[in-house]
């Protein structure tokens, strides 16, 4: 989850303090472990679940939930409300397409209704049903982990880690400085392959001048990153980083009554989505 | 001063892990409260290696044996944590990138008193006094990245402040900095220098900025002895000679008056700023005129943007040339560049940072995809050539030589080039021979090019560049991070190449460098060429200070003589008088 904040906020200023937001964009003022703590026991039901059913149902909840309770950009709304939803028929398709034949129920209505015949082969309903089942699935774990994804920032996920989950301080903050090692490694990267092709290494084709290529890319670019981490450490050192088991807090995380209510809700509304379904037969 | 020593050094040898020898090598001294000393010494004498031996890095965080002691407010620091001896020494170390750890200015200054578990609202106060004294307080929501590199390093110096300790140990501070960042720190030192409520302890080889806020002189000479330990004034001024020869740099204007010396123009004492220079020279009655530039460099046309002039012997054609970084909406680095290199130049670009100048170079150098408008390098497109041909004309020298390095010994490196070319196997021995021996590095044919010195590093990207026999080298910031003497000494190496007929660009903020060794400037602001021309044309007219920069200290001195006119375009070293001419 913390590789989805780093990817959609690099861009922008992955540290800063969220701006104010108004009340109704209620996921910004929860506690992140809650944020994480209430989609997770989904995320592995889903991990076990067939069908289209339980998937969509997940997908529309969370979205309803972001769309009130986070704030977001007109890309992200565009990704979520438009591509989100041909990505997942697309993949559909594509699942479809490699589904094992024999998992597929010959008997039922689906699997006689063929979509797409292409010589002796055929895309029948039935298949398409257990890729969009699939694609269906993923989609859910991807909005699923949005919600703290796109409502948290990097220091308040530590801040909660910290102190409410009692996580050691030397893991998290160092885990937060070293996320600041990430763009200036990629910068890095571009330059080291700059400089190569400019020696006329990055030549030949195929998979062994790749693996080539790679490791006389990792050379330097390692000789780099330890200097790098080692000036880093020795500044953290230089400012009594580990000097004490806690260290001042100047922000608090809280757990409030309404994390445990989101909690709760959240888990009564799954529970309440795996019983309709079962019920209905799916 | 009557006080206790703050920090007591006691025959501090100091020796790395796998290394010969120690250095420093039994430094005795005492630092009291209100201090400001500045540590000198050539390459290598572990200079850097004793700062970090003040706040107890040196033992516990470095892989080196320390024999002696370090006693810091009585205490040895060997039975003391890091942590604790936070309280009384703090670091500002010479990477403004490698000292950021959280994501707010104001996060960053709280970082250390936080883990020192001092109180929230007392964290606050610390930060906001500190920010403000380095005039970072209306940035403190920002992330540090956006900082330019000088702001960074003000933001590290507010770092240490707020963690209250009574000594501030600066490691090269602005090593890394371009001449406005440079200013910046330095107005910033200056300031607490004036407060004396800190014992100040500077690391530095800019002496031109340094000299006028440190009270006391320590020199080390090249084994990690201490040799000098006095008064500014008496050391620099009493000393001079003595620090030439132990391989320390002095301030240009010190230089200068020294070589003027020797052509019978006494100042004295010694001058330690332009300021003092100019005034030293305003002092005397009459000065033997400056020597011409060297004849070569006059010669060397001014081929402004016309290209109907453009001579058969052009080496580098820039026409209306613009890059776009990041994509259609990314911003224009390099806007409408019309630039002519004269086959055989010695070409300095200038500008600040971010004033894409490196964006240019490698436009130039093909270095990047094709930018709009046209290139070209001896009849070729570097953009559209492939490798091969691109090698044989324009060798391009990266800011960090380790990124262009492919091989695994220092033959080798050499070898790919060549093989490159597809020279066969006998003459690429010898051409690898000859190229060794040219950059002196026959002894290390068979190491890792990682493992050799820096000035090695450097030498041996420069053969890379060169060995397919290309008649352009182009460099990027060659001297980023490097001290002076390393500097000048790639510098007379690219002279020398220069003279062996290699037309030579270099992108660099170093002014005094540009102002001794190039014949030309072009300086860039903003993506655009504000103006080219002969290196003292340039350095006295109005575009340096157009472009953001600030004029080399031997400019600064001379630029405004009343009574000595004819010395006002007096820029690099080498105009300056010296015995045999003044006589003749």
């Amino acid at each position: 989850m913390t590789a989805v904040t780093a990817t959609t906020d690099v861009a922008r200023n992955p540290y800063a303090e969220p701006a104010a937001v108004h009340p109704v964009r209620f996921l910004h003022a929860l506690n992140p472990i809650a944020k994480l703590a209430a989609p997770l026991p989904v995320m592995v039901a889903l991990l076990f679940t067939r069908g289209v059913a339980i998937p969509l149902a997940f997908v529309a909840l969370t979205l309803v939930l972001l769309l009130v309770g986070a704030r977001l950009s007109g890309r992200v709304l565009a990704i979520l409300l438009v591509g989100l939803p041909v990505g997942v028929l697309v993949l559909g398709v594509t699942f479809g397409v490699w589904v094992d034949p024999s998992r597929i129920d010959t008997a039922s209505a689906a699997a006689s209704v063929v979509l797409v015949e292409v010589g002796g082969w055929q895309l029948t309903l039935a298949a398409y049903l257990v890729g969009l089942a699939t694609a269906l699935r993923i989609a859910a774990l991807l909005v699923l982990s949005l919600i703290a994804g796109l409502t948290t920032t990097g220091p308040e996920l530590v801040r909660a880690l910290v102190q409410n989950l009692r996580v050691p301080y030397r893991l998290g903050y160092t885990a937060l400085a070293a996320l600041r090692f990430v763009p200036r490694f990629g910068h890095e990267l571009e330059v080291i392959r700059a400089a190569h092709r400019v020696r006329g290494t990055d030549g030949g084709r195929g998979p062994l001048a790749a693996v080539r290529r790679t490791i006389s890319y990792a050379i330097p670019l390692l000789a780099s990153a330890i200097r790098h981490a080692e000036r880093v450490a020795l500044a953290m050192d230089a400012r009594a980083f580990g000097a004490h088991p806690t260290r001042t807090e100047r922000t608090i995380s809280r757990w409030r009554t309404r994390d445990t209510l989101f909690v709760a809700a959240f888990w009564i509304t799954a529970v309440a989505i795996y019983v309709a379904a079962f019920a209905a037969g799916a | 001063m009557t006080a206790a020593p703050l920090l007591e050094l006691d025959a501090v040898r100091i020796r790395y892990d796998g290394s010969a020898r120690a250095t420093p090598d039994g430094v005795s001294l005492d630092i009291r409260a209100g201090e400001v000393v500045l540590v000198l010494g050539p390459s290598g004498c572990g200079k850097s290696t004793l700062a970090l031996a003040l706040d107890g890095l040196v033992p516990h965080a470095v892989a080196a044996a320390l024999e002696g002691s370090v006693r810091v407010a009585g205490a040895d620091t060997r039975d003391r944590t890091v942590a604790e001896l936070s309280e009384h020494v703090a670091m500002v170390f010479q990477d403004p990138d490698a000292q950021v750890v959280t994501g707010t200015l104001l996060d960053e200054v709280a970082f250390g008193p936080e883990n020192r578990l001092v109180a929230a609202d007392e964290v606050l106060e610390r930060a906001e006094r500190a920010l403000k004294l380095v005039g970072l307080w209306d940035r403190r929501a920002d992330n540090p990245d956006v900082l330019s590199g000088g702001g960074r390093q003000r933001l590290a110096i507010a770092c240490a402040l707020a963690l209250a300790s009574p000594v501030l140990v600066l490691d090269e501070p602005t090593a890394n900095l371009d001449p406005a960042g440079i200013d910046e720190v330095y107005a910033v030192l200056r300031e607490l220098a004036n407060e004396r409520d800190h014992a100040i302890v500077l690391v530095e080889h800019n002496l031109d900025a340094a000299v006028d806020l440190v009270d006391r002189v320590i020199v080390l000479d090249a084994a990690g002895r201490l040799v000098i330990d006095g008064p500014v004034r008496d050391v620099l001024q009493g000393r001079a000679g003595e620090l030439l020869e132990l391989g320390v740099w002095l301030p240009v204007s010190t230089l200068a008056a020294m070589r003027l010396r020797s052509a019978g123009v006494m100042l004295d004492p010694l001058p330690l700023t332009p300021a003092e220079l100019a005034a030293a020279l305003e002092a005397v009655e009459s000065l033997p005129s400056p020597a011409p530039v060297a004849a070569r460099a006059a010669a060397t046309t001014l081929r402004a943007a016309d290209p109907a002039v453009a001579a058969p012997a052009a080496a580098i054609t820039v026409r209306d040339c613009s890059v776009q970084r990041g994509g259609r909406r990314g911003p224009i680095v390099v806007d409408g560049v019309d630039l002519d290199v004269a086959s055989g130049d010695f070409l300095a670009i200038v500008g600040t940072n971010g004033a894409g100048k490196t964006t240019l170079l490698q436009a130039i150098a093909g270095v990047i995809p094709p930018p709009r408008g046209s290139v070209d390098v001896l009849g070729m497109d570097p953009a559209r050539a492939d490798a091969r041909d691109r090698a044989r004309r324009i060798g391009f020298v990266f800011q960090n030589p380790e990124h262009q390095f492919v091989a695994h010994t220092v033959a080798e490196e050499l070898e790919a080039s060549l093989r490159l070319q597809g020279v066969p196997e006998p003459e690429r021995r010898d051409e690898v021979e000859r190229i060794l021996r040219r950059f002196d590095l026959v002894e290390h044919r068979d190491r890792h090019p990682f493992l050799l010195s820096g000035g090695q590093k450097r030498r041996l990207s420069v053969g890379t560049a060169l060995v397919a026999g290309a008649p352009v080298l182009a460099l990027d910031e060659p001297t980023f991070g490097q001290d002076r003497a390393r500097a000048a000494e790639l510098l007379d190496l690219l002279r020398a190449l220069n003279d062996e007929g290699t037309t030579v660009l270099v992108v660099t903020h170093d002014l005094q460098l540009v102002a001794d060794y190039a014949d030309r400037v072009a300086v860039i602001q903003g993506g655009r060429v504000l103006g080219s021309g002969a290196t003292d044309e340039v350095l006295a007219g109005p575009l340096i200070e157009a472009a953001g920069l600030r004029h080399p200290p031997l400019a600064r001195a001379t630029r405004g003589l009343v009574r000595h006119p004819e010395w006002q375009s007096v820029t690099r070293m080498s105009q300056l008088p010296t015995a045999g001419r003044a006589a003749a």
